[in-house]
């Protein structure tokens, strides 16, 4: 009941805060993008908009959501309130990959991409990769600015392998990479077992390691000056 | 409610809070007093089941802090000093949200607000409130929930004197609900006030513990200053227990020459002080 809650809260926290209008307009500009490319561009273009936009927008919104709610000390209330960090990772994780799986919807549609459901399993899990990357630099800094820079290496550790793997230009080990068995299943090019348990294994250690580290904020940020 | 055995802790290799030992009974109002620095906030944190590496025993609720399960949280109601509220949200939407966070049944929303005077700001967004409308509604969101034991900390800062009444007077409805309370503050009037029993924390030890009126009047006697006419005014004292031995009183009263009387106590700052040797800032 209470996580229902919360991933309620968290939905209208980001329409309040304007997300839902932000990607309905960007969804309108990658549609006229998609449109306007050869229809051989389609396929590959449409994999790198969703892996790079909205699977990726944890990466780039946990920054915001969460120095907000600290700026705003929400978090120390937190600290000593009966929500768990599990609930309110998953809360988080699951109200971005919602925005994420709507557009990236909408764009596989435009793009004719052979496998939706294939391309949906490939969006939540690079969302829930980029969202839980995102909450533990975002338990971790102080300032927006701090936020951006940290981003940048997982930006080019995700990004670089996953787009040379998309054209065929990458070393074939790197194809139990996550970020890469998450662009194949988007791109609707099919799994490999190993490669799947390879990335639910670092979700989960990412998991793990993002409920630990917002407990810690909690009791850091909050609670200290009581 | 609270049953605190030779609790200690430590940060560093140095201890921080030593051999700590009191106990708070269900129903009352009990408050921490003390500089910065002196223990309190670790103490408070140590209670709200946040740091549990701690050495003997803090009960709270008969649960043993450091072993607190996922309800603990339930029964224990926070004010902070500072807001806790999404500013983005009106008043109302605020106390919805954190109403949802709790399995217990919640209390009315608009009955809290009115309480505090803010029934016609709930639709109001907490960005557009003033300093003390964010610290009467953060107060009615630790009461949200109903729970039996209430940390407040510094609940009349910033406070104007009409709404530090009210909030005193929301304190003292609640103790009469039968609600435990744990208070800091660094207001003395507010502690004598409304603490049945304070604890003066210096160096991670408590120094005093008792009633605010049993440590004024252990420590100093009331005192007595008047004044009269003699080549300009004169002023003298005299210990409110040796009046009947003041004969220049008695002579100045029969000759009707005394110009001002009245008398006086020392005030818990005073007590703090001459305890601790510290001030409370």
């Amino acid at each position: 009941m209470r996580f229902r809650h919360l991933l309620l809260w968290d939905m209208r926290f980001q329409a309040r805060y304007g997300f839902y209008l932000l990607y309905g307009f960007l969804t309108a500009l990658y549609l006229l993008l998609l449109v306007s490319l050869p229809q051989s561009w389609k396929k590959n273009a449409a994999a790198i908009l969703i892996f790079s936009d909205p699977a990726a927008m944890g990466l780039f919104f946990m920054g915001a959501i969460v120095l907000l709610e600290k700026s705003q000390r929400v978090t120390s209330f937190f600290a000593v309130s009966p929500l768990s960090a599990l609930e309110y990772v998953c809360a988080k994780v699951l109200s971005l990959s919602a925005i994420g799986l709507l557009v990236a919807a909408v764009l596989a549609a435009a793009a004719g991409c052979p496998s939706l459901p294939s391309m949906l399993v490939g969006t939540f899990l690079s969302s829930v990769f980029f969202t839980l990357t995102g909450i533990l630099i975002a338990t971790k800094i102080t300032s927006l600015n701090q936020f951006l820079l940290a981003t940048v290496p997982v930006e080019i550790l995700a990004f670089v392998p996953a787009i040379l793997h998309l054209f065929g230009i990458a070393p074939a080990f790197l194809r139990f990479f996550p970020p890469n068995v998450c662009m194949d299943l988007i791109a609707g090019r099919g799994f490999s077992v190993i490669g799947l348990v390879f990335t639910a294994a670092l979700i989960l250690l990412l998991f793990v390691a993002a409920c630990r580290c917002v407990m810690k904020m909690w009791i850091s940020a909050g609670g200290v000056k009581l | 409610m609270i049953q605190v055995n030779h609790l200690s802790f430590r940060y560093t290799k140095k201890p921080f809070i030593q051999d700590m030992n009191f106990s708070v009974a269900e129903g009352e109002i009990f408050g921490f007093l003390g500089p910065s620095g002196a223990g309190k906030s670790t103490l408070q944190k140590i209670l709200l089941g946040m740091l549990p590496n701690y050495q003997g025993s803090a009960m709270v609720n008969g649960r043993e802090c450091k072993n607190h399960g996922s309800d603990f949280y339930e029964s224990i109601g926070v004010d902070f000093e500072y807001s806790t509220l999404y500013e983005k949200l009106t008043a109302k939407e605020n106390l919805q949200f954190f109403s949802s966070l709790y399995k217990r049944q919640t209390r009315a929303i608009l009955e809290l607000l009115a309480s505090v005077g803010l029934e016609n700001d709930a639709d109001k967004r907490v960005s557009d409130y003033s300093k003390g409308m964010k610290s009467r509604l953060n107060f009615v969101k630790a009461l949200l929930h109903d729970p039996e034991l209430l940390f407040l900390d510094e609940p009349t800062s910033g406070l104007d004197p009409t709404n530090s009444r009210l909030m005193k007077d929301l304190i003292l409805a609640e103790k009469r609900r039968g609600k435990t309370i744990l208070l800091t503050t660094h207001n003395m009037q507010d502690a004598a006030e409304l603490c049945d029993r304070v604890a003066f924390i210096v160096g991670g030890t408590i120094f005093a513990l008792d009633s605010p009126h049993n440590l004024i009047m252990s420590k100093g006697a009331a005192q007595v200053t008047y004044t009269w006419l003699d080549h300009g005014e004169q002023t003298a004292s005299c210990p409110m227990d040796k009046l009947s031995e003041d004969t220049r009183l008695h002579m100045l009263i029969a000759e009707n020459r005394l110009q001002s009387i009245h008398s006086s106590e020392p005030t818990l700052n005073d007590i703090f002080m001459e305890i601790t040797g510290r001030t409370l800032v």
